[in-house]
């Protein structure tokens, strides 16, 4: 049991050590469209919690489908959704007033 | 496997049937979870993309120290919550109720931070969207959305928070009743889940919020 | 195999049920049975049913003259978005899953209830909760943006109540939501001892896919609907183009809902089919494997094409161009099955019993739909169809004709295990043709509007529009007279009609193994399941037997 408590300790410094890593980060000099690169050491935390804390690796098998099917679905919904506002043509309006 | 003295529902074969049954249910209410925050996510992809400098413009009107203190909190808090979980499965009932205590006050501890603090100052500098707006000319647009998404993500997590905190109270509640044992605690782990997911919810919030629109 | 797999135990007269376990509003109401449940899920449907339909009638009366007949454009608006909300979340969406599926969930895996019985009754408060607000919207004086409460029509010029009908269907969501928690969970972890996922029955597989569907899309809704709420009440939000804002998300984050929410309304209308074809032409379900694997291939897929629907709302191209290729692949499998349909009923010793005719009349109307469905989803025929009638047509083709006589026929076929009694066959015969013709008379005349350049959603048309828009009144008048004959023989069999058998159709299935109506905890005790499914003993034997 011993083991799975330096485990958690060693958890929690991971953690914070990504936090620090995405803390730094985004002091960085990065141009506007780079800058979400900072969201990078989050979902490593994501990844951290939901393997240590959270035991996915434990328990019976659907929890792993139930775990993989909702990244899985989060990628269709960010995936296709983006997919339009990042290769649309915007044309110029004349309208001058929207509202 | 199921303790003799153990109850279960009647259409479980036993309790560890019936536990692992709980179990999963939670991690398929938090798989909603994911696609409810998603949609939220996919709003930030879309108004950062057409109003980058606005959008961030907003973002650095936030109050890094506070959101980054937040963070540390939750991450603590989690850490404790799943050490109480590892407390109990070798029969410590004492301890599994000190670290749900001091997970349930570091979540308060956000939530002052986070309402009573950060959104007094955030209302007291007008950055509400709407009319009287902080900031004007051609990035108000952008700021407006970006605190859009601000104020109700923020909000949303809170109430998450909320819903949190009654959980982990009816936890320390019936551990302190000395309901659980290593026979018996899945109430426990279920709630764990929420909590840490809560805290996933947050970890991916900070950075959309605080860092990703603040340049250097 | 011998003739007697399909032979249930009988039951003595009299044997205590779930009917009449506790008998006082109390022990229905604060009921975790799942059949229970299922029933009072009935009654609240059927309220929306004909409160929809009634919708539905009002638009129909009001296009038989160019004109209209009563409405003005606004009152026009609210009948059609009343008629909207209430089919799709609070009939179509609830109708086979939170009915047929709470009660025959559990029965065909062989265990006593769902996994979480007090959230299924849950889920039955949120919806009647969900119900009452809608009806408050309603009484306050109605919504007029059209069920896809698009922005920024609903979040800044609408003068009606959409914040309430938001609420409303926001609540639903979560009944949605639990209701397919709770069947997953039960289909992974209750099945009974030999109750392998290949010897499932199609029904179950479905209602797992549409399960699927509910947990991962209605949760986008919920978080859609309150972005929208937000926009409304502060007058500032994320899809203003004023701030710079995108109405379009709207539209994305309302289809990756509402696209799949489509699938959740046919495939356990799938389901149910491929239950009855098969009982009805005494054979085993052609290709098993294949109807099973394309009722996931739905699930996922499904949750790929939501672009379809935004083909001329001024998405970009490339992104048009990927939804409308998923949009055909989607088309597969459905096609699929109903070839696995017909292949069952080829050479089968087929009975025409009224839950049969029905299973008939939605295979026509299903491909119909279905094949309809592929002009719209090319892009360059959507420009053209996109807005019209034809589109109209389409759907209903696939969520009235297809599901709703889905609905009916699974209706029809477990009603005698649901109540005990048996439905007055040749009523039940007479129900279905009138459905059938009543149905196609109302909406093959929209295919033509459409073409034609109708365009859907407005209360008066130009005066040569006014043929085909009186057949299609006239073929409403039809379909409300199909639609209220089972309501009255129905309620008529649950007094008067003969007893039910535990297996009045001699069906496969472990639904059919115990009483009808079943007891409280199901069975006497747990089944062990030996068979795959759908053993029908070969037509010869049948024939001869019969």
């Amino acid at each position: 049991m011993t083991q799975r408590f330096r485990l958690l300790w060693l958890t929690l410094a991971l953690l914070l050590v990504l936090l620090a890593i995405e803390f730094g980060a985004s002091f960085l000099p990065l141009g506007r469209s780079a800058r979400p690169l900072v969201l990078i050491p989050a979902v490593l935390m994501v990844g951290v919690v939901g393997t240590s804390f959270m035991e996915v690796g434990r328990g019976p098998e659907i929890i792993r489908l139930f775990a993989v099917a909702a990244l899985l679905w989060l990628s269709f919904l960010l995936g296709l959704g983006s997919l339009d506002a990042l290769t649309r043509i915007e044309y110029p309006v004349q309208a001058a007033n929207p509202r | 496997m199921s303790e003799a003295s153990q109850t279960h529902e009647f259409q479980y074969s036993n309790a560890h049937h019936q536990a692992e049954t709980a179990i999963s249910g939670m991690w398929l209410f938090l798989a909603t979870e994911v696609l409810f925050f998603g949609a939220l996510f996919l709003t930030w992809i879309y108004s950062r993309h057409w109003n980058q400098a606005g959008f961030d413009a907003g973002a650095q009107q936030t109050e890094l120290a506070i959101g980054t203190i937040n963070t540390v909190i939750l991450v603590v808090s989690s850490f404790a919550y799943s050490a109480g979980v590892a407390f109990i499965e070798t029969g410590n009932g004492r301890r599994l109720i000190q670290c749900c205590a001091a997970a349930w006050l570091l979540g308060v501890a956000f939530l002052i931070l986070k309402f009573g603090i950060e959104w007094r100052d955030d209302f007291a500098k007008h950055l509400f969207p709407g009319t009287g707006f902080a900031l004007h000319g051609p990035l108000s647009g952008g700021a407006q959305i970006f605190f859009v998404f601000y104020f109700l993500g923020t909000a949303l997590h809170g109430l998450h928070m909320i819903g949190g905190l009654a959980l982990v109270g009816w936890i320390i509640l019936r551990a302190s009743r000395g309901e659980f044992s290593p026979a018996f605690y899945t109430p426990v782990v279920v709630v764990g889940l929420y909590w840490s997911f809560v805290d996933m919810v947050w970890i991916v919030l900070y950075p959309m919020i605080y860092l990703v629109g603040r340049g250097p | 195999m011998s003739d007697t797999v399909i032979e249930a135990p009988e039951f003595a007269e009299g044997t205590a049920s779930y009917l009449t376990d506790g008998t006082t509003l109390r022990s229905w109401l604060l009921t975790t049975d799942h059949k229970r449940i299922a029933i009072l899920y009935f009654g609240t449907i059927t309220i929306f049913f004909f409160g929809g339909g009634a919708a539905a009638a009002l638009v129909r009366y009001n296009l038989i003259v160019p004109q209209g007949m009563i409405a003005s454009a606004e009152t026009y608006n609210r009948l059609f978005t009343l008629h909207g909300v209430v089919m799709v979340w609070f009939f179509l969406i609830p109708a086979v899953p939170a009915t047929l599926g709470n009660f025959l969930v559990p029965l065909m895996l062989g265990a006593r209830d769902l996994a979480f019985p007090k959230l299924n009754l849950l889920s039955w408060y949120l919806f009647v909760a969900a119900g009452l607000v809608v009806l408050y919207a309603l009484l306050a004086g109605g919504v007029d943006t059209g069920w896809t409460f698009y922005t920024p029509l609903s979040s800044a010029y609408s003068k009606s109540h959409v914040v309430a009908a938001v609420t409303g269907v926001f609540i639903a969501g979560f009944s949605s939501i639990a209701t397919g928690l709770n069947f997953i969970v039960t289909i992974h972890r209750l099945r009974a001892p030999g109750m392998t996922w290949y010897r499932m029955p199609v029904f179950l597989w479905s209602l797992y896919a549409t399960s699927v569907l509910l947990v991962l899309a209605t949760p986008v809704l919920a978080m859609t609907l309150l972005l929208l709420s937000f926009e409304r009440i502060f007058h500032i939000g994320v899809f203003d183009p004023a701030l710079g804002g995108d109405p379009l998300l709207f539209q994305h984050l309302f289809w990756f809902y509402s696209h799949p929410a489509v699938y959740i309304m046919i495939l356990p209308g799938l389901g149910v089919i491929s239950e009855i074809v098969p009982a009805f032409s005494s054979k085993r379900l052609f290709g098993y494997k294949f109807v099973v694997w394309c009722s996931i291939a739905i699930a996922v897929i499904s949750f790929l094409v939501w672009g379809h629907h935004m083909f001329v709302a001024g998405t970009s191209l490339y992104s048009a161009l990927v939804f409308s290729i998923l949009s055909y692949v989607v088309a597969v499998p459905s096609a699929i099955k109903v070839f696995n349909w017909i292949g069952t009923m080829h050479k089968g010793f087929v009975r025409f019993d009224a839950p049969m005719l029905y299973a008939i009349g939605f295979i026509g109307l299903f491909t119909m739909g279905g094949l309809t469905g592929l002009f719209v989803a090319a892009l360059a025929a959507d420009v053209h169809l996109s807005q019209t009638y034809f589109v109209v047509a389409h759907f209903h083709y696939v969520m009235v004709g297809g599901m709703v006589s889905a609905y009916f026929a699974g209706l029809h076929f477990w009603w005698p295990k649901i109540t005990g009694r048996m439905y007055p066959e040749m009523w039940g015969r007479a129900g279905a043709v009138i459905i059938f013709i009543g149905f196609n008379l109302t909406f093959f005349p929209q295919f033509f509007l459409g073409y034609l350049g109708m365009p859907r959603r407005y209360h008066a048309y130009p005066p040569e529009f006014q043929v085909l828009n009186v057949l299609s009144s006239a073929g409403a008048t039809i379909l409300a007279v199909g639609y209220l004959l089972p309501l009255a023989y129905l309620t008529w069999s649950l007094f008067y009609g003969e007893r039910a058998r535990a297996n009045p159709w001699g069906a496969t299935g472990l639904e059919w193994q115990t009483a009808s109506p079943p007891l409280t905890e199901n069975f006497v005790s747990t089944p062990t399941v030996t068979e795959p499914p759908y053993n029908y003993p070969p037509p010869e034997v049948v024939q001869r037997h019969v």
